[in-house]
């Protein structure tokens, strides 16, 4: 069971509650932006966001208020604020639930949040698949537009914004923040070299802050409640807050868990979700989204926070903790990972472009009954030669589940090439790869 | 002074400017980082990541191409760890590769090869399957192979970023991304060859010599293009007496490396079959046989010095080409003039550019630029009259692209063309104002530009006060006028005060312009406008004329016409014949020429008796209304000396083989002014000679000394012959105004002719059975030399009528239907093609194909410089076939 | 065509941004949702409204996986094929699938009316496996509410069994809501 107070997902779980602007303010909705619109100076919002030790909640973590102190006081020309719905990172949910539950939440935070930056044009970027989120979205921005919570003139404030939804078609790549802007320019979502930085030239070459839809949802309670309220939640100073994390696989009770940051893996695992689905133990968890290390039973007692995933190896990532139990093949979840990635590379750069279908063949081979004892060193130089080398965090991301599978099951990857086959999944071998998709 | 960061690559210190990319401050130092993603006339884009480098205090590896250098930056590019990140990316790369280089055509010139063979070890691991992608057939002029890709991107940067075409795009996503164009079909494009040029790797090459060489076995020539005024550099790679291929090098030349359609895919004509081998003698049957030169020669000098007993010097003539060097155009009109006697002589900028060079000279005192590219390229403010840039000197284009697209300079456009996106460059899409000016009508805009300055209150306050009398006639001349009626009139006005408000300006002006009635008084008017704005004598300002053949501005300069001797000084001027005379050892002929047309008229009246004719086709060039061919016919004596059996060689009774550029050593002078290099890549084709040697052996044959050893000797008599001549090398030093003459056109002999220059043009009536049909250039020819380009030919076969969309539609026509034009002068049935640059209300055909225009055009002589305007024609359009009817 | 029609969303569409350029995506989203695809036609008309050459519009669409350049089926099955998803039996999902329409992924049923696909992370992790047929989420499916909800697309071409708004876990003392 969750003993924890939600915060984020405290209105859209009360019986009734439907997520339209009625019951958002009757819940309390909008009150933070009375209080701070046209009354406490944005420069103060930002010192508020800051010292309630925010992070970004996509998978970065870059501390919030700092981002948006960022964006140069004295520029003439425009600012963009962009919501990155793009919630693309195998093992994440929660911004999907955030935004098709509870619409307001999130857009009373880009509110402040733009008045923080003093922009005037806010975006969307919400992922195609994300149809009925769309729509819903859609709704809400017009009841806060009747209800002249957006628009040309906020509760008689003086300040205008408008906030736009644009939709993305199919690219997880587009989560990443310069290809994010790329995309938002109507190109290619590749990444940019930076710097320059989005701070300053970001949407249109103008100062942009791209925020995760956790991170504004968190905004509007900070605003209202205080930062040293948000700050002594979770594990401060380092990881304030809660966090919603995702949990999914061989868990009982799969979903979204709101939870205070600092808690540990046994007890999200064990006691919140219900445990292990079946009979079968434990055998491994990726922490943090696709692009995290896999970690063992022996890191159950590792608490779920920024510096202690660090240490361990792995990262907080998107908060997407996903379960495995024992009789999981390694080399085949790392093959179906590596399949995602090399399906989402975007191409741009020589070692994830031709690496990521490298490794996806080796793996692929492994996993199929023809694997060579040399492959494992190879796999491993090979990501030696991605990591760090990409215009992008994605080559890092694409080489984690080898890495850390390699680390931990290399017995696992041994026992396929010595017995030529998958010990756990008996299949014919399938086609070697010859094209990418 | 820029502010200078100083860096450390090395262990070697440099100062560079602040900006600087760190690959670059390298480079300077002599350390090539490798790379292929990065060119200097590219932004960076960092994708191949195989300039990584070390910079201390910085953890990871850094692209050195996306870096710039800070003060006290210390690079190291040789170290085990960076040695190490290049061989990854290459390990990357190769894994994929196709093992082609036995096949590949840039096999020996290839840097994945270069880079491979200094890094990486001489076995691969990998034991996958590599990528293949399907092979599909991209273009009959270039052709791609994918699987040979390491997406730099360079060739869709370049189509973009320097073409300003994006034709090119990088479809798909990760590991199967490649180079398209549009879904599948075949690439449309401009054929500049910048992609094949800028392809680091044999992924895009040109088919034209797909397989047929290695580097090393060609020669090589350094040479400039023959088709258009812009002087590009070329690289000749020659073998067995074939061009093989043509490159223009990066830094080199005026174009930088730079070329396009004509010069990349254009230089088979030299090495066409049809090339003329042997001297042609027109025997008793009537029929032209080939003959020896032994043969042909002393009679024809024989011929020759009879005709000139007979009837004398005065009736023979001689037409020469501007496609020809200033080696063979200065020996021709010495010939002419020494030899035989005669001022009959005259070259191809009669066609339009003496109008120019005649306006020029004689406002500002020179024919020439009084500014280079450079000036272009650094102007603030370029303003476009009829020039079809683009398409006629699509290099200059470049330049004006540059500017606006990398410096922010404004473009103003006046252009028979509106903006309009499609696979090939329309420069007015860059405009930040634009007026589409209709067939003929830009000397009624350059009136109201004049008139604007006024209105505008932009005289130059200097101006006015020492050139009152000039500034309150021409005032009163052009105010009386009213604005055009077929242009907006704010828009006019507001350009005007752009350019004159700007820190540096330039005017170019083209074909629409010069070769249409009145392209000599607009020119002067132009003149007027620079001197009211204050702007003719400043730096980085000037009137910047286009020359469509690429020695146009050569000819008028070796005096190659009846009034101007070599500088060009005019025949009449004392001190120009003076020291010519001491050059010659002789004075040449003070009687008054006759030009092209009337050389044409004197013919056919039998006054003139003999005609030489050389690279210059008058059959074919003039309208069928003039007749030139029966003309010619009433000749004694008709020497035509060519590389082809043209029309007017068909009707001659000597034909001489003459040399391509290819073949004979030389110089040609672009419109800039810039004197480059021509230099021998083939021996000349069977028999053919340089045209000034087959002169100068005529002419000794004939007991007129007119000796030279080679191209130089020639050359150094150049110089001799014109005071401050000289080569300008790669950057020339432009022109400056002459003060003096300025004066004199001030003080009064503006009024000589202002009467005319500010006269009412009727502005035209709106009528809907008249269309405007304008004969032109297009991009992918140039004359009709380029006619006997194969790659040419790929791209355009035949002479379509192009028109707009809207109208065709308006019309009932679609693609290939054919239709017959009627003007006053005659018809003729052409098929239809559409174009959203067409104006509504024109035609445009392109000029190559003419002929198939010829009763439709008919000539009109300018009164004061005798160009023969006939280009234009108002015609009635009716559909007379459906496409696929013949 | 497009431009005819939609005149006045395509007007209030490039009115969002500073840029036309940044129009491309709602517009190809407009000519799939109206023509079902992303022809070349449409592809041109775009560039024309946006001052694109069709290259470059081209090269955009072809970098993301919902625009289709072909038409399709007229229900498109998006399988999950994910790692959490396919923990939880994506292959027995697509077994179940082929079982009913005898299609693998990348086929056409005979009749035009499915086509499966593969795609990757729908944001569903805890509640697969799952599909998404056009705009709709399937989520938590058996092979019985398979069957049931194929057959109401073919019947009547909506499902009541499709899911969303999410929320997940469902709160205690509360049934799911539509």
């Amino acid at each position: 069971m969750n003993k924890y107070e939600p915060i984020l997902l405290k209105n859209m779980v009360q019986p009734g509650y439907t997520g339209s602007l009625a019951d958002y303010e009757r819940a309390g909705g909008y009150q933070a932006l009375r209080k701070a619109l046209g009354k406490i100076a944005p420069a103060d919002i930002i010192e508020v966001v800051k010292k309630s030790g925010l992070r970004g909640r996509g998978g970065a973590g870059f501390p919030t208020g700092v981002k948006w102190s960022f964006i140069p006081k004295d520029h003439q020309g425009p600012r963009y604020l962009i919501c990155n719905a793009d919630e693309s990172e195998p093992g994440t949910f929660k911004d999907r639930q955030l935004m098709e539950r509870d619409p307001h939440q999130m857009i009373e935070g880009m509110i402040l949040a733009a008045y923080a930056i003093s922009t005037h044009v806010a975006y969307i970027y919400i992922r195609g698949e994300f149809v009925l989120g769309a729509k819903i979205l859609e709704n809400a921005l017009a009841e806060a537009y009747r209800a002249s919570y957006l628009g040309p003139n906020i509760l008689g404030s003086g300040f205008a914004l408008d906030i736009y939804m644009h939709r993305g078609a199919g690219a997880y790549i587009c989560g990443e923040e310069t290809a994010l802007l790329e995309s938002m320019e109507g190109k290619r979502g590749l990444p940019r070299t930076k710097p320059p930085f989005p701070a300053t030239h970001g949407l249109f070459q103008q100062p942009t802050v791209v925020n995760n839809v956790e991170t504004l949802a968190n905004v509007p309670h900070i605003v209202n409640r205080g930062p040293e309220w948000f700050a002594s939640i979770g594990r401060p100073p380092k990881s304030t807050g809660t966090r919603i994390f995702c949990l999914s696989g061989h868990v009982t009770r799969p979903g979204n868990y709101e939870v205070p940051m600092g808690i540990t893996f046994r007890e999200m695992i064990y006691e919140i979700a219900g445990g292990m689905r079946g009979d079968k133990p434990l055998k491994a968890f990726i922490p943090g989204g696709a692009s995290a290390a896999f970690l063992t039973p022996e890191h159950l007692d590792v608490k779920m926070d920024f510096d202690s995933l660090a240490q361990a190896g792995s990262m907080l990532g998107s908060g997407g903790v996903t379960v495995m139990e024992e009789g999981t093949c390694m080399v085949w979840a790392a093959e179906n990972l590596l399949q995602f990635f090399n399906h989402e590379s975007c191409g741009k750069c020589t070692p994830c472009r031709e690496g990521s279908l490298w490794l996806l063949q080796i793996l692929r081979r492994i996993e199929h009954g023809r694997g060579r004892q040399e492959d494992l060193d190879l796999l491993l130089r090979l990501c030696g030669n991605i990591a760090g080398r990409t215009v992008c965090a994605f080559g890092d991301a694409e080489i984690a589940p080898i890495t850390s599978t390699l680390q931990h099951f290399r017995d696992e990857y041994e026992a396929h090439i010595q017995g030529q086959r998958c010990p756990f999944r008996p299949q014919p071998a399938a086609e070697l790869i010859t094209v990418g998709h | 002074m820029a502010d200078m960061v100083n860096v450390l690559i090395d262990g070697k210190p440099i100062a560079v400017e602040k900006g600087t990319l760190v690959i670059e401050a390298a480079r300077r130092l002599g350390i090539m980082v490798p790379h292929f993603c990065y060119h200097p006339k590219l932004t960076y884009d960092a994708n191949c990541r195989m300039c990584l480098v070390e910079i201390e205090k910085i953890p990871k590896l850094q692209t050195s191409c996306s870096t710039v250098c800070t003060e006290g930056m210390v690079v190291r590019t040789n170290t085990p760890v960076v040695n190490e990140a290049h061989q990854s990316v290459l390990e990357f790369i190769l894994a994929n590769h196709p093992l082609d280089c036995p096949i590949c055509d840039q096999g020996g010139r290839c840097d994945l090869q270069d880079f491979s063979h200094q890094y990486t070890p001489t076995t691969s691991v990998f034991s996958d399957t590599k990528r293949v992608y399907q092979k599909e057939f991209f273009s009959p002029l270039i052709e791609k192979e994918m699987n040979r890709c390491v997406s730099c991107l360079r060739c869709v940067r370049y189509c973009d970023q320097v073409m300003d075409v994006k034709a090119l795009g990088n479809a798909g996503r990760s590991t199967m991304t490649e180079i398209v164009h549009f879904a599948g079909h075949q690439l449309d494009c401009e054929f500049c060859g910048g992609c094949v040029q800028i392809c680091p790797v044999g992924a895009i090459t040109s088919r034209l010599s797909m397989y047929e060489f290695r580097p090393w076995m060609m020669k090589r020539a350094d040479s400039t293009c023959g088709y258009c005024g812009d002087g590009c550099a070329l690289i000749l790679q020659t073998r067995d007496q074939k061009v093989v291929e043509v490159m223009s090098a990066y830094g080199e030349g005026r174009n930088n490396g730079d070329l396009c359609a004509r010069g990349f895919f254009g230089y088979q004509y030299a090495t066409h079959q049809d090339r003329l081998m042997s001297p042609l003698n027109r025997q008793a049957d009537g029929q032209l046989h080939p003959a020896t030169w032994d043969e042909v020669l002393p009679a024809l000098a024989e011929r020759l010095t009879q005709l000139k007993l007979a009837h004398g010097a005065e009736a023979i003539g001689g037409i020469i080409s501007a496609r020809c060097t200033n080696e063979d155009l200065y020996v021709f009109q010495k010939f002419m003039r020494l030899t035989i006697g005669s001022n009959h002589l005259d070259s191809t900028p009669r066609y339009g550019h003496v109008n120019a060079a005649r306006a020029m000279r004689r406002v500002q005192g020179t024919n020439r630029w009084t500014v280079s590219y450079e000036d272009l390229v650094q102007a603030d403010v370029l303003l476009l009259i009829g020039t079809q840039v683009t398409a006629a000197n699509p290099i200059v284009g470049l330049k004006v692209k540059e500017a606006v697209k990398k410096r922010g300079a404004t473009l103003l456009t006046l252009e028979t063309l509106t903006p309009s996106i499609d696979t090939t460059s329309n420069i007015t899409n860059l405009s930040a104002r634009h007026l589409t000016i209709q067939v003929g009508r830009h000397g009624a805009a350059v009136q109201g530009l004049v008139k604007a300055v006024f209105d505008e209150n932009l005289v130059d306050a200097g101006l006015s006060a020492r050139a009152s009398e000039l500034v309150s006639r021409v005032r009163e001349a052009a105010t009386a006028l009213p604005y055009p009626s077929d242009v907006d009139e704010a828009t006019l006005r507001a350009m005007v005060k752009t350019f004159a408000g700007a820190r540096r300006g330039v005017i170019l002006i083209g074909q629409d312009l010069l070769q249409a009635a009145g392209g000599y008084e607009a020119t002067v008017n132009l003149m007027d406008f620079l001197l009211l704005i204050g702007k003719l004598n400043q730096p980085g300002w000037g009137l910047a004329p286009l020359t469509e053949e690429n020695n146009e501005q050569g000819a008028v300069e070796m005096g190659a016409m009846a009034e101007y001797l070599p500088g060009p000084t005019d025949i009449t001027d004392p001190a120009a014949r003076s020291l010519l005379a001491g050059v010659w050892k002789e004075e040449p002929p003070v009687s008054k020429g006759l030009r092209l047309l009337e050389m044409i008229e004197a013919a056919r009246s039998g006054r003139l008796k003999a005609l030489i004719v050389i690279g210059e086709n008058p059959v074919r060039s003039l309208p069928a209304s003039l007749k030139a061919a029966e003309a010619l016919e009433k000749l004694e004596l008709l020497v035509v000396q060519e590389l082809f059996l043209t029309e007017t060689a068909k009707l001659a009774n000597v034909v001489l083989p003459a040399c391509s550029y290819a073949e004979k050593n030389g110089t040609f002078t672009n419109s800039e002014g810039s004197v480059q290099k021509v230099r021998q890549g083939l021996d000349p084709l069977g028999d053919s000679r340089p045209d000034w040697e087959i002169l100068s052996s005529l002419s000794v044959l004939m007991g007129y000394p007119l000796e030279y050893g080679d191209a130089k000797e020639i050359l150094k008599e150049i110089r001799a012959a014109i005071p401050g001549y000289r080569i300008l090398g790669a950057t020339p030093e432009p022109a400056r105004v002459d003060s003096r003459v300025v004066e004199r056109y001030v003080s009064g002999e503006f009024a000589d002719d202002l009467a005319t220059r500010y006269r009412a043009t009727p502005s035209p009536k709106p009528n809907g059975h008249a269309w405007h049909l304008r004969v032109g250039q297009t991009l992918f020819h140039s004359g009709a030399m380029s006619t006997k380009a194969k790659g040419l030919l790929e791209i355009q076969k035949e002479g379509k009528l192009i028109m707009n969309p809207a109208d065709a539609e308006r019309l009932g026509l679609t693609e290939g239907d054919r239709v017959r034009l009627r003007s006053t002068a005659g018809e003729a049935s052409v098929p239809v093609t559409m174009l959203g640059r067409i104006p509504a209300g024109t035609l445009f055909y392109p000029e190559s194909f003419r002929e198939d225009l010829a009763s439709l055009l008919a000539v009109t002589p300018d009164p004061v410089t005798g160009v023969p305007y006939g280009k234009l024609a108002t015609v009635t359009v009716e559909k007379v076939g459906s496409g696929g009817e013949k | 065509m497009l431009i005819e029609k939609h005149k006045d969303k395509i007007t209030e569409i490039l009115a969002r941004y500073p840029e036309k350029r940044a129009a491309l995506l709602p517009l190809l989203w407009l000519a799939q949702e109206e023509f079902g695809h992303v022809s070349e036609g449409a592809m041109k008309e775009i560039a024309g409204v946006l001052d694109l050459t069709p290259p470059q519009v081209y090269e955009t669409v072809t970098f993301y996986t919902m625009l289709n350049r072909q038409p399709i089926g007229k229900f498109h099955i998006q399988v999950c094929r994910s790692l959490m998803c396919a923990l939880v039996g994506t292959e027995q999902l697509l077994g179940w699938i082929h079982a009913r329409l005898g299609i693998k992924p990348g086929q056409t049923t005979p009749d035009g009316l499915f086509t499966l696909s593969q795609v990757e992370c729908l944001a569903s992790c805890g509640t697969g496996p799952m599909m998404q047929v056009n705009d709709d989420y399937f989520e938590q499916l058996t092979q019985e509410k398979l069957n049931r909800i194929l057959d109401d697309l073919k019947r009547e071409g909506k499902s009541p069994l499709a899911t969303g708004p999410f929320m997940f876990p469902v709160p205690a003392g509360r049934h799911r809501e539509a």
